[in-house]
C-alpha cells in the first residue's frame, strides 16, 4: 500500500513538473488586433518591422524572462541586444522596446494596447499566441 | 592697448557664448528631468562622452626629422560630449535631435547642432526625414559618427573624418532623406536616397606670395542655404542576406553635386573654382560570429566646371578587420587616399593631400557602457603640388562611455 502511494505521489510530482516545464516556455503574444508570423519575431524586436498592416507595433520586453526569450528567438544575449539597439537608436532615431517587470504586467499591457507585442512564460487568454 | 581691449571683448563674448551653451544643455536636462518626474517616458536622452591621451612623433620630411609637431597637441584631452534625443510624437511622426560639445585644439569649446531631423514613417519600407542629418553614404558615417563608445577604433578613417578634422567628404547635409527596408525571403534590401544643399569650400586667408596654390580650405555644409543653388544628391543601396550570411551587408553608393570655393578673386586669378563632384563606390561589412570586418571604397570622377580642364580621377578606401574576444576587440586598419591635385576639389582643401595610414589597436569593454581603447598610427603623406611629403607616428588612448 505504501509503495502504491509512493508511486502515485511520484506520478503526481512528475505530472506537475512536466506542466511546470511547459509553463516555463516562452510564448510570444500580440494584441488581438495584430497578426505577425513566427519568422517576423526577430525583425519586430529589433525594430526592423514596425508595422503590421497599417497598425504601428508597440513592442514590450519582459524583464523576468528576457534572457530566455533573446536566447530562444533572437539567438543572442542581453549585452548584444542592448548594443544593437544603441546603434539603431543612434542611426535611425528608433527607441528600444520599453520593459515590463513580469508576465502579468505584459499580459495586461498587450490586452489593452492596440498593436502591442510581448512575450511571457505562460499561454494567456484574450491575446493572440504567435508561438 | 587696442589688442588688450579686443582680447577683453573677445573673452567676454566667449564667456557669454559658453553661458548660452551651458544654459541650453541645462534646459535639455531639465526638460528630461521634468518628463521623468511627471512619470511619463518623455523623449529618451542618450549620449556619448570621451577623454583621452595622445602622443605624436614630430614630422619626418624627406627622411629627416624636421622638428615640427603634427596634429593635435600631445597630452590629455577632452574629446566630445554628445547628447541626442529620439522623441516619437505619434505612430508615424518622430525626430532625432543631436547636440555636440567639443574642445578645440586651442582650448575653446565648439558647439554644433549636429542633427535636427524630423521624420515621417509611411511604412517599414518608407521613412522621410527633413533637416540636418549625417550624409548616408558608406557605413561609417551614419553607423558611428560621434558615437565614440560604439566604434572599435578611436579615430575614423581620415578621409571620412568630419569636415573640420581631416575629412574630404561632406559628412553632414541639410535637405531631405528617404530611407527604408524591403524584406524578401533570402534577405533584406535597404535604401537611402537624399538631396540637399551642396557644400562650399571655405578658404582661409589667401597667400599673396603663391596666388595659384591655395590649400587651406575646408568644407562648409551650407546650413542656412545653398551658395550656388546646386543641390547635392546621392543614394546608398544595400543588401543584407539572412540565414547563414546573417550580419553581412553589401552596398553601393553614389554622390553628386557642384561645389565652389569662396577664394578671393582679387588675389587669386583662377578663382572662383567650381567642381562637379561625382563619387561612386561601395561598402562591405560583416558584423557577426565575433568578427568585425569593414571596408569602404570611394571613386571620384570630378569635372572642372569653371576651368573646363577635364575630368580627374581619385580614390579613397579603407579596410578594417577586428576579432572580438568577449570584452577585448583587437583590430588592424589600412587607409589609402590617392587624391589628384589637379582636381581643385582636393587641391583647395587643407586635408586634400594623398596619404596612407596604418592603424593598429584594441578596444576593451569594461562593461556595456564603458570602454578603454588604445591605438597606434603610422601616417605617410605624399609629395604633391603645393604640399610637402612627411610622415609621423602617433599613439592614442581613450576612455569612452555611452548613456
Amino acid at each position: 500500500m505504501k509503495s502504491k502511494i509512493l508511486i502515485l505521489f511520484s506520478i503526481t510530482l512528475l505530472a506537475l513538473s512536466t506542466q511546470g516545464a511547459f509553463a516555463g516556455d516562452i510564448v510570444v503574444i500580440t494584441n488581438s488586433g495584430v497578426t505577425i508570423s513566427t519568422v517576423e519575431i526577430k525583425d519586430v524586436f529589433l525594430g526592423e518591422k514596425q508595422f503590421a498592416g497599417s497598425t504601428k507595433l508597440v513592442v514590450i520586453d519582459n524583464k523576468s524572462v528576457q534572457e530566455k526569450f533573446l536566447s530562444k528567438f533572437l539567438g543572442f544575449d542581453i549585452a548584444k541586444y542592448n548594443s544593437i539597439w544603441t546603434k539603431k537608436s543612434f542611426r535611425d532615431g528608433l527607441n528600444p522596446p520599453s520593459t515590463k517587470q513580469n508576465d502579468s504586467e505584459v499580459i495586461e499591457f498587450v490586452k489593452q494596447t492596440p498593436g502591442a507585442v510581448g512575450y511571457v512564460s505562460t499561454s494567456p487568454e484574450g491575446v493572440n499566441i504567435v508561438r | 592697448m587696442v589688442d588688450t581691449e579686443n582680447s577683453r571683448v573677445n573673452h567676454h563674448v566667449r564667456q557669454k557664448s559658453a553661458c548660452l551653451r551651458i544654459a541650453t544643455l541645462c534646459g535639455m536636462l531639465f526638460t528630461q528631468l521634468t518628463f521623468a518626474q511627471a512619470g511619463t517616458e518623455g523623449a529618451p536622452l542618450h549620449g556619448f562622452a570621451d577623454a583621452g591621451f595622445s602622443l605624436h612623433s614630430t614630422k619626418f620630411a624627406a627622411g629627416v626629422l624636421d622638428g615640427t609637431s603634427v596634429g593635435a597637441p600631445t597630452g590629455f584631452n577632452v574629446g566630445s560630449f554628445d547628447i541626442y534625443l529620439t522623441p516619437q510624437f505619434d505612430s508615424n511622426t518622430k525626430a532625432l535631435v543631436e547636440l555636440i560639445f567639443e574642445v578645440t585644439p586651442d582650448g575653446g569649446i565648439a558647439t554644433d547642432l549636429e542633427r535636427v531631423q524630423m521624420g515621417y514613417i509611411f511604412s517599414d519600407s518608407s521613412t522621410i526625414w527633413a533637416g540636418r542629418f549625417h550624409t548616408p553614404y558608406g557605413f561609417w558615417n551614419t553607423g558611428f559618427h560621434h558615437g565614440a563608445q560604439i566604434q572599435t577604433s578611436i579615430f575614423r578613417p581620415r578621409f571620412l573624418d568630419f569636415e573640420d578634422k581631416g575629412g574630404v567628404l561632406p559628412a553632414h547635409m541639410v535637405g531631405v532623406w528617404g530611407a527604408g527596408r524591403i524584406r524578401g525571403d533570402a534577405g533584406k534590401l535597404t535604401y537611402d536616397i537624399f538631396a540637399g544643399n551642396g557644400p562650399q569650400i571655405a578658404m582661409g586667408p589667401a597667400d599673396p606670395a603663391a596666388p595659384n596654390i591655395q590649400t587651406n580650405g575646408t568644407l562648409n555644409i551650407n546650413v542656412s542655404g545653398d551658395d550656388n543653388h546646386r543641390a547635392m544628391s546621392g543614394l546608398n543601396i544595400g543588401y543584407e542576406p539572412s540565414g547563414d550570411f546573417d550580419g553581412m551587408r553589401f552596398a553601393i553608393h553614389a554622390l553628386r553635386g557642384e561645389i565652389a570655393d569662396n577664394s578671393d578673386s582679387s588675389l587669386i586669378p583662377t578663382a572662383l573654382n567650381n567642381t562637379e563632384l561625382n563619387i561612386v563606390g561601395g561598402a562591405f561589412t560583416y558584423l557577426e560570429n565575433n568578427w568585425e570586418l569593414l571596408t569602404e571604397l570611394y571613386n571620384f570622377n570630378n569635372r572642372d566646371v569653371s576651368g573646363s580642364s577635364g575630368v580627374y580621377k581619385s580614390s579613397a578606401s579603407y579596410l578594417q578587420i577586428g576579432a572580438i574576444f568577449t570584452q577585448l576587440t583587437p583590430f588592424i586598419r589600412k587607409e589609402v587616399a590617392v587624391l589628384n591635385q589637379l582636381d581643385k576639389y582636393f587641391s583647395a582643401q587643407e586635408n586634400g593631400q594623398s596619404y596612407t595610414r596604418y592603424a593598429l589597436g584594441f578596444k576593451y569593454d569594461l562593461d556595456q557602457k564603458a570602454s578603454l581603447k588604445l591605438e597606434l598610427h603610422y601616417s605617410e603623406f605624399g609629395a604633391e603640388t603645393g604640399r610637402t611629403a612627411y610622415s609621423y607616428r602617433s599613439l592614442h588612448t581613450q576612455y569612452a562611455i555611452r548613456f
